[in-house]
């Protein structure tokens, strides 16, 4: 491809996208926001459908790009919302039901939520509601980071799992319900045994789960119109959503839920291993005499006095729900985690519009979505289809596109090699990538609950931090895991197995009482690189097939020089030219944004 | 069953929080400085919560029968190595401060003994988390505000190194850099905050990330580290992962060729440096800790070429969550401590940069008084070492409770309230590295609530050093 001079930023894309999009305007419609007219419906090609999959899914595989070009985006975004969800817990528990059933502890069962996620991530057919369900763990975070019981207990982090996925394409609101009632969020955010407040000792309720409710979960700290930028007042400040007396009083709201065993978490020791595992999928009981039936006032509203712990959920979240900030809060980081870092903040208006009214039309014509507010169907829809989203936008990440995150790197090339046979209890690889020799991030192992990155990062000594854009994902990026990154996707593209694994695999499968089979051992991840070895004596034909699986067939010149002129150094052997042509591709700048 | 009871380091390493971006508009640009004001902090995290009790045992026969009494199925596992006859007594200059009581240092510290008595290393006593000064009686009744997550590893780690309520905000050791490092070249940038136990909290700033080194030095293409120099394939693939061609069009592309770039030629600076470095002639252990050190010191070697006249290191070690076999397994990263601090004393002595390091150590928390069979259960405030040749050593600082229960510090089984801030212990750190209180105040936002104490104040040019920049 050709280079525009560095100069070339915003200016130019705009010039091009009115060039090619005269009428790029969206139109109003009552029951909902309208995509931009002049958008095909259909794939146009194998680029257009993998760029689409690329923001929709954990990746294209080759499957798609041979059988969607052609078809229609609507059709697709349809079938997916009717897709059944792929659920964790019940692959928890089939996996469980092969173990001893006399062990705690068991490593195998503790990681089986994780084994779940890389099945459902690889290989699963409701892949637009898994995406959303990983976005949506990017910004309700619940991590088993910290070891204790979220990691000792996989059933947990798996019925955590499982809120999202339910709700993933259902309704944000309905979201909230299920989240402050997950045993695995009470946990993490502290409010799981919480009481209500005592004058007698001073003992006040914990206020964790309030703040980050508001904090993180649904408003923000500071007013948002519907576009996503700030409400300022008339000096430039910035205006707060809410004050501590605000935490205080909704603070109330969450004293009485507790583990659904015996009296709570602390009865425990009186409970099996098993017992205690099964509470932990379900969601919190509630311990009416723990909780608080003091008027809980915040954000200007108040619930009387004497109102139960089921009733003062509802709501608090029904009035917490009905701020104004919850569609471009929320928006804006639904679009930053599938498709690009800095939004314009009409594209974020968009998604709010699409938020509030509940519904958007795609552009087949069709309507999705309840109408009601909320819609989180209508919201990825909204996102997915937005002109910005769709229209190609060579030489301007600022405007679309983002880094793609490490664990989206790993899956975009699992799929896009086929990989074949994801058992991840025979591939340790897959246990844990959150080092930094690895991929310096795992689903569900985030720091802590404010995420690997923040959404309003800006990346110091960059020239999109020059600008004030947002980059979250350029957090990860330090000296350590760049060429960690590299080093790791080397091994991974090798398939490389660590000497002494298959032994310390036969130890932890002993120790959960599971039969090890070699040839599953052996056959487990394998990526299918067949019809790459045929081009392995062309480097260009092999840098095209490269760049239709995995970057929407965008090369630049240095990425295509370089692999061909690595190819031109390296001797006969098929496997290791196409190795290294997958390593270099994957470690280009090329595949490492998406656009 | 109990959940809490294990060890949970199988996923171990600095748990990290990203916060919101810290207020650092008030802080003063400190001016350049010369690398003959060379000053360095060296935090070594004692991951998994490092036994208070254990670490400084009473040694008067009162209060070494209260420690008997209270902790007698543990010690008898310990055979003779508690035994009152076997500790190394310590010889506090403020032992007078004290009474009757006497304290002393397991046997496995015979070095720390030496540099304690010798005055290069100072104790400081039940330092740990707190929002504002707390009692047994307002614990007891939930009537005073409290870190949150208290007994739990990944939060107290956190808190100790980014020092908010919250969980959530930059490390203390990365602004501190981001203070320090205004006037350093860009390219020695990088070098201003090192890790050698991987990506940590404690050294992430607004504008610093940690940059981590190991025996081997800093981070490298293996693949392309293994070429021979005359492979052609090298030069290709230097070229791609420096991504050393012209700009790209895209914006994001261009950053991402950037970050990709810096971090290759900061990591091959950093080696060019290292290879060309002299050896020390001081011999560090071979473990764990020694090789950090050793890191660490070689680093320090090299300041001048690096460029940076403030850094700041972050150490790590692992093991310490003795919830069961305590008695087994703790004596032997005592000895690792203690062998390991011997070394890189010497070192900096070696290096004639005693008085331009202050090491320190920290750690999730201390642990209860309460023996549970064969360990000890997770606790709150700790005791600390701090060891250079600008600490003002063989005294004791803080606070050093009775080894009994139901004193006015004691949370419950014998888990120590802290009398001191890790605020407070960070403040004296701080000052010593050049900032100032108001500074400190804007890094630590509970800090204002604690005085400064000159009774803490444990590095000799500390106060000097505020009284200057006055």
């Amino acid at each position: 491809m050709e280079y525009l001079s560095g100069q070339h930023v915003r200016s130019a894309f705009i010039a091009i996208a009115i060039a090619v999009s005269p009428a790029a305007q969206p139109i109003i419609f009552a029951d909902g926001w309208e995509c931009p007219a002049e958008l095909s419906d259909t794939f146009s090609n194998a680029a257009a459908t993998g760029r689409f999959l690329t923001q929709a899914s954990f990746g294209p595989t080759p499957d798609d790009l041979a059988t969607l070009p052609g078809t229609s985006s609507s059709a697709w975004f349809r079938s997916q919302l009717d897709a059944s969800p792929s659920l964790t817990l019940p692959q928890v528990l089939s996996f469980r039901a092969t173990l001893d059933q006399e062990a705690d502890f068991v490593v195998l069962l503790e990681l089986a939520d994780h084994f779940a996620f890389w099945r459902n991530a690889f290989t699963a057919d409701d892949q637009l509601r898994q995406r959303m369900a990983y976005a949506l763990s990017q910004i309700l975070v619940v991590s088993d980071a910290g070891g204790e019981v979220l990691s000792d207990i996989g059933e947990s982090m798996a019925a955590w799992q499982d809120v999202l996925i339910t709700h993933a394409l259902g309704n944000y609101r309905d979201l909230l319900s299920d989240v402050t009632r997950s045993p695995a969020m009470g946990f993490y955010l502290t409010y799981m045994g919480n009481q209500r407040g005592d004058s007698v000792t001073g003992r006040l309720p914990d206020e964790n789960y309030a703040r980050e409710l508001l904090q993180l979960f649904t408003i923000g700290l500071v007013q948002l119109n519907a576009d996503g930028t700030v409400v300022r007042d008339s000096s430039g400040t910035p205006l707060e959503t809410y004050t501590n007396a605000d935490i205080t009083g909704l603070a109330r709201v969450f004293t009485g839920l507790d583990l659904d065993i015996g009296q709570g978490v602390d009865t425990a020791p009186d409970f099996t291993f098993r017992e205690m595992s099964d509470a932990w999928s379900r969601p919190m009981q509630q311990i009416a005499d723990r909780h608080s039936l003091l008027p809980k006032q915040f954000l200007g509203q108040e619930i009387p006095a004497g109102t139960s712990l089921n009733d003062s959920i509802e709501q608090a979240l029904d009035i917490i729900f009905a701020h104004p900030n919850v569609g471009p809060f929320i928006g804006r980081q639904l679009i930053q985690r599938l498709v690009s870092s800095h939004p314009e903040p009409a594209y974020v208006g968009r998604v709010t519009a699409a938020f509030d009214a509940g519904s958007y039309r795609l552009p087949d014509g069709s309507t999705v979505g309840t109408g009601r507010r909320g819609d989180l169907a209508a919201t990825v829809a909204a996102v997915l289809f937005d002109i910005d989203a769709r229209t190609p936008s060579p030489g301007d990440g600022a405007l679309s596109g983002k880094p793609r995150e490490p664990v989206l790197r790993f899956t975009a090339w699992g799929r896009a090699f086929a990989v074949r046979n994801v058992r991840p209890e025979y591939v340790p690889m897959l246990w844990n990538m959150s080092e930094d020799g690895q991929l310096a991030q795992f689903p569900y192992r985030a720091r802590s609950v404010f995420n690997f990155y923040r959404p309003g990062y800006v990346a110091p000594s960059t020239e999109s931090g020059a600008a004030g854009l947002t980059v979250p994902e350029f957090q990860l990026a330090t000296s350590t895991t760049v060429p960690g990154y590299a080093n790791f996707m080397r091994r991974i593209v090798r398939v490389e197995k660590p000497e002494g694994e298959i032994e310390d695999l036969r130890f932890t499968f002993a120790a959960a009482g599971l039969s090890f089979d070699q040839g599953v051992y052996a056959s487990s991840f394998i990526p299918d690189y067949a019809p790459l070895l045929a081009l392995a004596g062309d480097g260009n034909a092999l840098v095209d097939e490269l760049a239709r699986r995995l970057s929407a067939g965008r090369v630049s010149t240095p990425t295509r020089q370089t692999i061909v002129d690595a190819l031109a150094v390296l001797d006969e052997d098929e496997n290791e030219r196409v190795i290294m042509a997958i390593w270099l591709f994957l470690t280009s700048p090329d595949f490492l944004v998406q656009r | 069953m109990t959940l809490n009871r294990r060890s949970f380091l199988k996923r171990a390493g600095a748990a990290g929080l990203y916060p919101a971006l810290a207020p650092v508009a008030g802080f003063s640009q400190h001016a350049t400085m010369g690398t003959t004001d060379y000053r360095a902090l060296v935090c070594v995290f004692l991951f998994g919560g490092l036994d208070n009790h254990d670490l400084i045992l009473p040694s008067d026969s009162a209060g070494y029968d209260q420690l008997v009494s209270a902790r007698r199925s543990l010690l008898q596992l310990y055979g003779d190595r508690r035994a009152r006859s076997a500790l190394l007594e310590l010889s506090p200059e403020n032992g007078a401060d004290f009474a009757a009581r006497r304290f002393a240092l397991p046997p496995e510290m015979p070095s720390v003994q030496a540099l304690f008595n010798g005055g290069r290393l100072a104790v400081l006593g039940n330092v740990g988390p707190l929002i504002e000064v707390v009692d047994r009686r307002a614990f007891l009744s939930d009537a005073a505000r409290l870190p949150p997550k208290l007994f739990s590893h990944n939060d107290q780690q956190s808190i100790w190194q980014s020092n908010s309520p919250e969980g959530a905000t930059l490390g203390w050791g990365g602004l501190f850099t981001d203070l320090a490092a205004a006037g350093v070249a860009s390219a020695s940038r990088p070098f201003t905050a090192m890790t050698t136990a991987g990506n940590t909290t404690f050294l992430t700033g607004v504008a610093t990330t940690p940059f981590a080194v190991g025996a081997g030095g800093a981070s490298t293409i293996d693949y392309l580290d293994g070429l021979d120099m005359t492979d052609p394939l090298a030069p290709i693939l230097r070229a791609h992962f420096r991504q050393s061609f012209g700009a790209r069009p895209d914006l994001l592309e261009r950053d991402v060729a950037g970050l990709m770039g810096r971090a290759f030629d900061a990591n091959a600076r950093y080696n060019g440096i290292y290879a060309q470095a002299p050896m020390l002639s001081t011999e560090f252990p071979l473990t764990g800790l020694g090789s950090q050190l050793r890191t660490v010191a070689e680093a320090i070697g090299l300041r001048d070429a690096l460029g940076t006249a403030r850094q700041v290191f972050f150490v790590g070690m692992s093991g310490f969550d003795t919830h069961s076999n305590q008695a087994d397994a703790l004596p032997a990263l005592l000895a690792e401590i203690d062998d390991g601090l011997a070394a890189f004393s010497a070192a900096m002595q070696e290096l004639g940069t005693d008085r331009q390091v202050t090491l320190f150590t920290a750690s999730d928390f201390g642990r209860g008084l309460a023996a549970n069979g064969d360990g000890t259960d997770h606790g709150w405030g700790g005791h600390q070492l701090v060891l250079g040749g600008d600490v003002l050593g063989g005294r004791l600082y803080g606070q050093f409770p009775e080894t009994r229960f139901g004193h006015d510090h004691d949370a419950g089984q014998g888990r120590l309230i802290p009398a001191v801030s890790v605020d407070q212990y960070a403040e004296v750190l701080g000052r010593w590295f050049g900032l100032r209180r108001s500074e400190l105040e804007t890094v630590f936002p509970n800090l204002a609530g604690f005085p400064s104490d000159a009774s803490l104040q444990f590095l000799s040019s500390s106060t000097s050093g505020s009284q200057a920049r006055a």
